[in-house]
C-alpha cells in the first residue's frame, strides 16, 4: 500500500481494515477513505476515461469540483469518488462513458 | 463608409437575416453587435425546436423552420453534429381534461399544415416514455421531428456563411442611436462616435430593440422578460423528447452531449423596457422550484447533479408574437423582434421570409400580419401554445 505512515504534525491512528472490489478484484482499504484514496493507495490512477477522446481520468480536484474521479459505485455512474467515502463490500469500476443512467 | 443594409443585433435573428439578404443579393450589408453573436436572447434560450403550435400562423411557419432546420448542415456548409440537431420530439403533457381538449385542438391544425402530432393517452405515454411519471397526466400530445438545434453554433453557422457571401460582421461595436432625417433612415450612430449609412436599417436586438427605436421616435411594445434555465452534468442519452407542460410551464430536455437542459417561468413576470433594468443575476427560488417539478416528471433526475444556472430575456409582445416588417412612421427601419420565448426556432424562417420581403419578392408564408402597425390598428394574433 502507498501511504504516508510518519508525518510531523499529524498522527495516523490505527483504523479497521475494509476490503472492497475494484472490478471485480478485492482490494483493501481503511475505514474512513475515500474510494478515491483507497484506490491511490491501491496502485490505481486511472478512474474513468475522457468522454470524447476516451483518454485516462484520475484524481484532480479532490473537493468534488471537477468531475475527473466520476466512477461507478454500486452500479451507480457518475459517483464523486474522492467525496465518497469507501464501504465494506463496496463494488468501483472504471467509467468509460457518460453513465448510463440505472 | 455606406451601405445598402445595416443589420442591427447579432442574435439568431440578425445573423440570419443577413445571410438570407446576401444569399438574395440585396447589396452592402453591415451587421453591428454590441458584444458578441449569439451573447443575448438567443444563446441563453433552451434551444428547442418545436411545430407545435396553436396558431396556423406560427405552425405554417414552424413547419417551414423545421424544414430548414433538417437541411440547415447543407447550407450552411457545417454538420448536424456542429449544429446538435437532435429531433427526439416534443412530449406536450396535459394536466387537466381541458387542457387535454385544447391540445387536440392544436393537433388537427398542426395537421393541415403537415405536422404529423400524435395524440396519447397516459398509458401509451408510459409505455414509449417509460421515464415519464404520468401521475396527474390526462393525455399528451408528441411529434417526432420537434427536437433541439443549438443556439450557439446555429448562429455561429449562419454568421460564417454570411461572411463568405460577402456581408460584413462587426462585434463589440454597440450601435446608441439610429439616425433619422425627414422620417427617412439615415444610418446609426455606435457607442464611440463613429457613424454608419445606409438607407435601410433592420433592427433585430431582440428586448434592446425598444431603447434603440425610441432614439428614432418609435415606441415598440417590447420588453425583457427574465426567464431562467439550469444545466446539469451529462449522461448516455436517456430521454428522447423534450418533455413540457404549458399550464405548470417547465420544459426538460437532454442534450446531444448528454447534459439536460430545463427551465420554468418568474412566478412574477416583470416587465422590462430599459436596459438599464435588465437584470440576469441567478435565484436560489428557481433551482428549488425547477428541482421540484422535474424531480417530479422525471423522477430519474434526482440522481443528475445540476452544473450551473442561468438567465436570459424573454423578448415579450402583448400578443406574443414577433413584430417584423417596416415601421410606417420612419421609412427604411424594420424591425424583426419580439420572439416572445420562441425567438430562435422561428429564426431561420423569419429570416427567410423577411429577406424575400426586404427585396420585394413574393413572400411564401405572408408575414405582414406580423407588422408594428397590427397594433395600432388593433389585429394582434393570438397564439395559446406559450410557456408563461
Amino acid at each position: 500500500m502507498r501511504r504516508i505512515t510518519e508525518h510531523p504534525i499529524l498522527e495516523f491512528p490505527e483504523r479497521k481494515v475494509i476490503t472492497f472490489y475494484f472490478e471485480g478484484k478485492p482490494l483493501t482499504a481503511y475505514e474512513g477513505d475515500t474510494v478515491a484514496s483507497a484506490l491511490i493507495s491501491n496502485g490505481i490512477q486511472a478512474f474513468r476515461e475522457s468522454i470524447e477522446l476516451h483518454r485516462p481520468r484520475g484524481m484532480f480536484c479532490a473537493i468534488g469540483n471537477c468531475s475527473s474521479c466520476l466512477m461507478v459505485v454500486n452500479g451507480v455512474p457518475n459517483v464523486r469518488t474522492c467525496v465518497t467515502p469507501v464501504e465494506e463490500g463496496m463494488t468501483v469500476e472504471r467509467q468509460l462513458n457518460r453513465g448510463v443512467m440505472p | 463608409m455606406s451601405y445598402d443594409i445595416i443589420i442591427v443585433g447579432g442574435g439568431i435573428q440578425g445573423v440570419a437575416t443577413a445571410y438570407e439578404l446576401a444569399k438574395r443579393k440585396a447589396g452592402k450589408i453591415l451587421l453591428l453587435e454590441k458584444t458578441f453573436l449569439s451573447a443575448g436572447s438567443t444563446g441563453s434560450c433552451a434551444a428547442g425546436i418545436r411545430a407545435q403550435f396553436g396558431s396556423e400562423f406560427n405552425v405554417s411557419l414552424m413547419a417551414r423552420s423545421l424544414q430548414i432546420f433538417e437541411h440547415l448542415a447543407e447550407e450552411l456548409d457545417v454538420t448536424n453534429d456542429f449544429l446538435e440537431l437532435w429531433q427526439g420530439g416534443y412530449l406536450v403533457l396535459a394536466y387537466s381534461q381541458a387542457e387535454f381538449d385544447g391540445l387536440k385542438e392544436r393537433v388537427k391544425v398542426q395537421h393541415r399544415f403537415g405536422i404529423a402530432t400524435e395524440v396519447l393517452s397516459p398509458e401509451e405515454v408510459a409505455y414509449r416514455f417509460p421515464r415519464v411519471n404520468i401521475e396527474g397526466i390526462y393525455g399528451a400530445t408528441y411529434h417526432k421531428r420537434d427536437g433541439h438545434a443549438d443556439p450557439l453554433h446555429t448562429t455561429f453557422a449562419y454568421g460564417e456563411a454570411a461572411r463568405r457571401l460577402g456581408v460584413e460582421i462587426r462585434q463589440w461595436s454597440p450601435v446608441t442611436r439610429i439616425l433619422v432625417e425627414d422620417d427617412a433612415i439615415q444610418g446609426v450612430e455606435l457607442a464611440d462616435g463613429t457613424k454608419e449609412y445606409a438607407p435601410t436599417v433592420l433592427l433585430s436586438a431582440g428586448a434592446w430593440s425598444t431603447a434603440l427605436a425610441r432614439t428614432a421616435g418609435v415606441d415598440l411594445p417590447i420588453w425583457g422578460e427574465k426567464h431562467e434555465i439550469l444545466i446539469t452534468e451529462p449522461w448516455e442519452r436517456v430521454l428522447d423528447p423534450m418533455v413540457i407542460s404549458f399550464s405548470r410551464g417547465f420544459y426538460i430536455q437532454q442534450r446531444p452531449h448528454g447534459s439536460f437542459i430545463m427551465g420554468l417561468p418568474p412566478v412574477n413576470p416583470v416587465k422590462w423596457y430599459d436596459p438599464e433594468e435588465f437584470d440576469f443575476g441567478p435565484n436560489s427560488d428557481f433551482l428549488s422550484r425547477m428541482s421540484n417539478e422535474a424531480t417530479h416528471v422525471l423522477p430519474f433526475l434526482a440522481q443528475v447533479n445540476v452544473v450551473r444556472q442561468w438567465a436570459g430575456l424573454y423578448e415579450m409582445t402583448p400578443d406574443h408574437h414577433h413584430i417584423i416588417g417596416p415601421v410606417d412612421e420612419v421609412r427604411g427601419l424594420w424591425v424583426a423582434a419580439g420572439g416572445s420565448g420562441h425567438g430562435f426556432m422561428f429564426g431561420p424562417v423569419m429570416a427567410e421570409q423577411l429577406s424575400k420581403w426586404m427585396i420585394g419578392e413574393p413572400m411564401d408564408i405572408d408575414l405582414t400580419p406580423l407588422a408594428f402597425r397590427r397594433f395600432k390598428e388593433g389585429k394582434l394574433v393570438v397564439e395559446p401554445a406559450v410557456v408563461g
